[in-house]
Parts: C-alpha cells; sequence; structure tokens
C-alpha cells in the first residue's frame, strides 16, 4: 500500500470512529425521532460503521475505569489546559528580509533602514492563542491604505469583521488575500481586534516584529526607538523567527512546532516592548494607559450589537462575547462611557431574550431561552 | 505489566492452554468480530423500511441482533449461551471469546485506554476525565474550562475517536 493510500485510509478510518462516538453519544442523550432514523441510516450505510458503533459502545464501558486512572486533580487538569498551546496549527511567520510584500508603491517608506535591522536580529513573532474557533468564509480580497489626520480618531472596518481604530496622525497598509490578512503599522498608534478567520491568519507587522493574532485585541504603538505591544483581552504568545529566506512572508506549520524558541507569553492587560535589539519584560496593568487615546465616548446609531461590543472590548479585559448569532446581529443605538462596558452589558441585559453571564474572564451575552449558549464556535 | 504477564502465565497453567492454541484463538476470534459485524449489518439491511420506521430504539435494536447472533453461534459451537443478556456482556463477548478471557482482557483495555487518555492533548485530557472519573456534565466541564457546552462535545467526540484509532492499532 503507498503512503498516500495509508494516509487516505487512516484518515478515513479516524472520520468514521468520529462518526460513531458522536452517534453513541446522542444515542445516551434521549435522541429525537429524526435522530434515532438519521443513526439508523448511518449504520446501513456500510458494516464499517455497524463495526466501529459496537467497538465504540465496548470502549465506553472501559472509560470510567481508564479515566480512573488518571491521578491529576480536575483543577491541576483545567490549569494544564489553559496553558496548553494550541499553536499547533498556527503557521510559523518568517520575516522576509525584503518586504515588498507588504510595501506599496505609492509611499516611501525607510526599508533600507529597517531591512538592517530587521537582518541585525532575528524577527520576532507573535502568535496569538485562542482556544476554539470558527471557520468561515473568507471576506473579499483587499488592498488599500488607510490614515487618520491630526484631527480625529479613524475607525476602519475591514471586510473579515476586523475593527482598526487609528489615533491621530497614524497609517496603516492594508492587504489582504486568499492566503493571509496582513496589515502594517506606519506610523502612529493602532488598536486591533480582530475577526476570526482562521484559514486567513491576520499578520501585523510592526517594523522588525510579526504579531499574528486570532480573534484578540491589542494595541500597537510605533516609536522613534521601540515599538510596544498592549494586549487587551486574549493571549499572546512571542516567538523567535528564524532568519531564512527572502521575499514574501514564509509559513511553515511544523516548523514552529520545532524551533519552540518561545520569547514571552502575554496575556491580558500585559504589555511589551518590541525593539530591534529585542524585547523587553512583560509589563502589568497598562491597559488604561495603551487605551488613553481612544475616544472616551461609545456612539453607535443603528449599528448591530457585535459591532458595538466590538468598540468596548477595545477597552477591557473581559471582553463581550455575543454567543448568540440573532442577538449579534440587533441593532442598537446609544451613547455609553467607553470605560464603563458594565453599563452597556446592563443595557444589554435589558433587552428582550437577552441574558448576560459573567465570567471571570469575559461577558457572555447568550438567549435567554439558553438555547443559544451552546452554539458552536462561539468563543 | 509484568504482574499482568503474570497473571496470564498463571492462567495459561490452570486452563493448560499453550500460547500457541490462545493466540489461534484470539485470530480466529479476531474473525469472529469481523463476521459479527458483518452479519449484524446484513441483517440490519434486511429490515423492510416500513418497519425501520417503527423502530423505536435502533441502538437497543442493534445490540439485540448482536446478542441474537452471539447466541445462535454459542449453539452452533456448542459453548455456554449468555448467562443473561445484560447489554455489558454482549459488548463484552463482541470482543473476547470466552469469559475468563474476557476479564483479563477487560484490564489490559482499561489498562492501554488509561494510558491514552493521559497522551492526549491537554483539553482533551481534562475534558475525558474530568466528565468519566470525576462525572461532571459538559456544562459543569464548560464552566471550569471556559468553553462553550459544544466544544466539550468536540472534544469528548476527538478524544474518543482518537482513543479508539489507537486502541484499533493494539488489535
Amino acid at each position: 500500500m503507498s503512503k498516500t493510500t495509508n494516509f487516505e485510509a487512516g484518515r478515513r478510518a479516524r472520520r468514521i470512529s468520529e462518526q460513531a462516538v458522536a452517534w453513541y453519544l446522542e444515542q445516551q442523550d434521549h435522541p429525537s425521532e429524526r435522530q434515532r432514523a438519521a443513526f439508523l441510516a448511518w449504520l446501513h450505510v456500510s458494516p464499517a460503521h455497524v463495526a466501529e458503533y459496537l467497538a465504540i459502545a465496548q470502549m465506553h464501558g472501559d472509560l470510567k475505569a481508564a479515566a480512573s486512572m488518571e491521578t491529576m486533580a480536575a483543577a491541576d487538569l483545567v490549569e494544564q489546559a489553559r496553558r496548553e498551546n494550541p499553536v499547533v496549527v498556527f503557521p510559523l511567520v518568517v520575516a522576509d528580509m525584503a518586504r515588498e510584500s507588504l510595501a506599496s508603491p505609492q509611499y516611501r517608506h525607510p526599508w533600507r533602514r529597517t531591512l538592517a535591522q530587521a537582518v541585525a536580529c532575528a524577527a520576532i513573532v507573535a502568535l496569538v492563542l485562542l482556544a476554539g474557533w470558527q471557520w468561515r468564509m473568507t471576506a473579499g480580497n483587499l488592498r488599500e491604505s488607510y490614515a487618520a489626520d491630526a484631527d480625529s480618531i479613524r475607525d476602519v472596518r475591514l471586510p473579515d469583521g476586523s475593527l482598526i481604530q487609528l489615533a491621530r496622525n497614524s497609517q496603516i497598509q492594508v492587504r489582504f488575500d486568499a492566503r493571509y490578512r496582513q496589515v502594517e503599522v506606519i506610523r502612529g498608534n493602532a488598536l486591533f481586534a480582530v475577526g476570526k478567520d482562521p484559514s486567513r491568519p491576520m499578520l501585523v507587522r510592526v517594523d522588525g516584529h510579526i504579531l499574528q493574532d486570532i480573534g484578540t485585541v491589542f494595541d500597537v504603538k510605533r516609536d522613534a526607538d521601540s515599538d510596544s505591544l498592549t494586549v487587551i483581552s486574549g493571549r499572546v504568545r512571542v516567538w523567535n523567527a528564524p532568519r531564512e529566506g527572502a521575499g514574501e512572508i514564509k509559513i511553515d506549520v511544523p516548523q514552529v512546532q520545532r524551533s519552540g524558541d518561545k520569547i514571552a507569553d502575554l496575556t491580558a492587560g500585559e504589555q511589551i516592548q518590541l525593539s530591534s535589539s529585542g524585547i523587553g519584560t512583560i509589563r502589568p496593568g497598562q491597559v488604561e494607559q495603551a487605551t488613553a487615546w481612544l475616544p472616551r465616548d461609545i456612539r453607535f446609531q443603528h449599528e448591530t450589537i457585535s459591532d458595538v461590543a466590538q468598540r468596548f472590548n477595545a477597552y477591557t479585559s473581559t471582553p463581550l462575547v455575543i454567543e448568540d448569532a440573532r442577538i449579534a446581529d440587533m441593532q442598537i443605538s446609544g451613547v455609553f462611557h467607553a470605560n464603563d462596558p458594565q453599563a452597556f452589558s446592563a443595557y444589554l441585559a435589558t433587552l428582550p431574550g437577552v441574558r448576560v453571564v459573567h465570567d471571570s474572564d469575559r461577558v457572555r451575552v447568550i438567549a435567554s431561552s439558553g438555547a443559544g449558549d451552546t452554539k458552536a464556535g462561539s468563543l | 505489566m509484568f504482574d499482568k504477564h503474570k497473571t496470564w502465565s498463571k492462567l495459561f497453567a490452570e486452563k493448560g492452554a499453550s500460547l500457541h492454541s490462545y493466540l489461534l484463538r484470539r485470530v480466529a476470534h479476531r474473525w469472529d468480530a469481523q463476521d459479527l459485524a458483518q452479519e449484524v449489518y446484513l441483517r440490519l439491511l434486511r429490515i423492510d423500511p416500513a418497519d425501520a420506521a417503527s423502530i423505536r430504539n435502533p441502538e437497543a435494536y442493534l445490540f439485540t441482533i448482536a446478542a441474537n447472533l452471539i447466541k445462535e453461534r454459542a449453539v452452533m459451537r456448542q459453548q455456554s449461551p449468555l448467562s443473561s443478556e445484560g447489554l455489558e456482556e454482549v459488548i463484552e463477548q463482541l470482543s473476547t471469546p470466552c469469559s475468563a478471557e474476557a476479564d483479563m482482557d477487560r484490564e489490559l483495555r482499561q489498562q492501554r485506554l488509561g494510558v491514552l487518555i493521559q497522551r492526549l492533548s491537554p483539553k482533551c485530557r481534562a475534558v475525558l476525565v474530568m466528565h468519566y472519573r470525576d462525572e461532571l456534565s459538559y456544562r459543569e466541564i464548560a464552566g471550569r474550562l471556559a468553553i462553550s457546552t459544544n466544544m466539550v462535545k468536540k472534544y469528548i467526540v476527538k478524544g474518543l475517536a482518537a482513543c479508539r484509532q489507537r486502541m484499533a492499532d493494539y488489535e
């Protein structure tokens, strides 16, 4: 049997196992008539399904005894799971030296200086950790430069649902294609609330560093001698990327697992300095300072709850998570103090069919029927 | 593992079974298990579609077919039939040829499974242990891990499927 065929066979076997487990669990949970019919139809597809189902049923009988061999306490297991690095599928980003990929011909950028710096030090790659994600359709391609003038803060809403707020006199360059969402912070200060699109990683370039984000909120500030990264919510891992190759950004999944030269872990409310000579130490509690440039009020007119929640999440380490799709799409209008997300969540709780649940690290907004809180990919 | 081997050899001595014949029976049994699944499948197919709609509990139906087949097989071979129709026993019979070996097999299987659970990703491991050892509900686990109950279910499906695949490698 060829390697490919073996691989295919293994994948098929795993898929059947997963289906058998899912059916098995469903049968133990008072299946509806429709579910029972679907289960019977699944069994009819192949004797392999029947065999696998019987095997799962047998294995299930052993689980209590097998799981009881585990000596770790539940709290330790939870802690270990929390620290788990779901970076496994996240790509390694190798900063290319030429970096033409982001340089747009319409404005000049001191490439030569940064080129020298980039060569002088290993690029640092930050991978943002996020447990669980949702596969969704990718938004369109895009190539655009955005700048905020000296008078006001500018909001840039991107087709993938990301909201980038630009401080006065700031500029970013955005380039979305089929593989990546790339944003370069050219100057100034930008706050990212990144929409989820795991099939196209969001890469944020800050001089010699690359931050990868999938669905968290963070602030990037460019400065003459060093840049700073502040994580508002979510987690960020900073990696040392090997210097190799030139031209396009190179992404290599297995390599990041091998390289393992992690520099730092940042969690909500932490800040770090990034400079061409390396990184500083992680400092806590700088969120308010980092976001001081953001507007003090949040005003919205006929905006969806999910868009408004994203604005509030720029200010707080306990983000609002709208878990119910119907609620997320409801349109609201109002004015709130930006630093008072509690007032906003209290307001949401007054809406019909809405329930607000305060967890330690997030505020979940769910349907009050209780039906909405198990929606897939709601993290 | 060493103790395990001692138990095995003791059993072999008591039963006067040579390793050779034991292995032969194991191999023969693997064919049995496959044949059995095949036969269960064929019987499932023979159900009239009109009757299929009236099956209130397809899972119980499936196990009944399997139990009947095992009984038939036992009669054919003049082995002792199932002492009861307990589900657990039926399931056990699916994989092990006789009851003495069933106990031993079960213990070995459980140990292997225990090791496999510990090798799962931290999240899968935490979810499986909290659910099956500590008997926490999906909702309780979801709360502890700050994930949705749906994700808990996904981890259980993934974890069990991974265990099952690796258990199959032992066979």
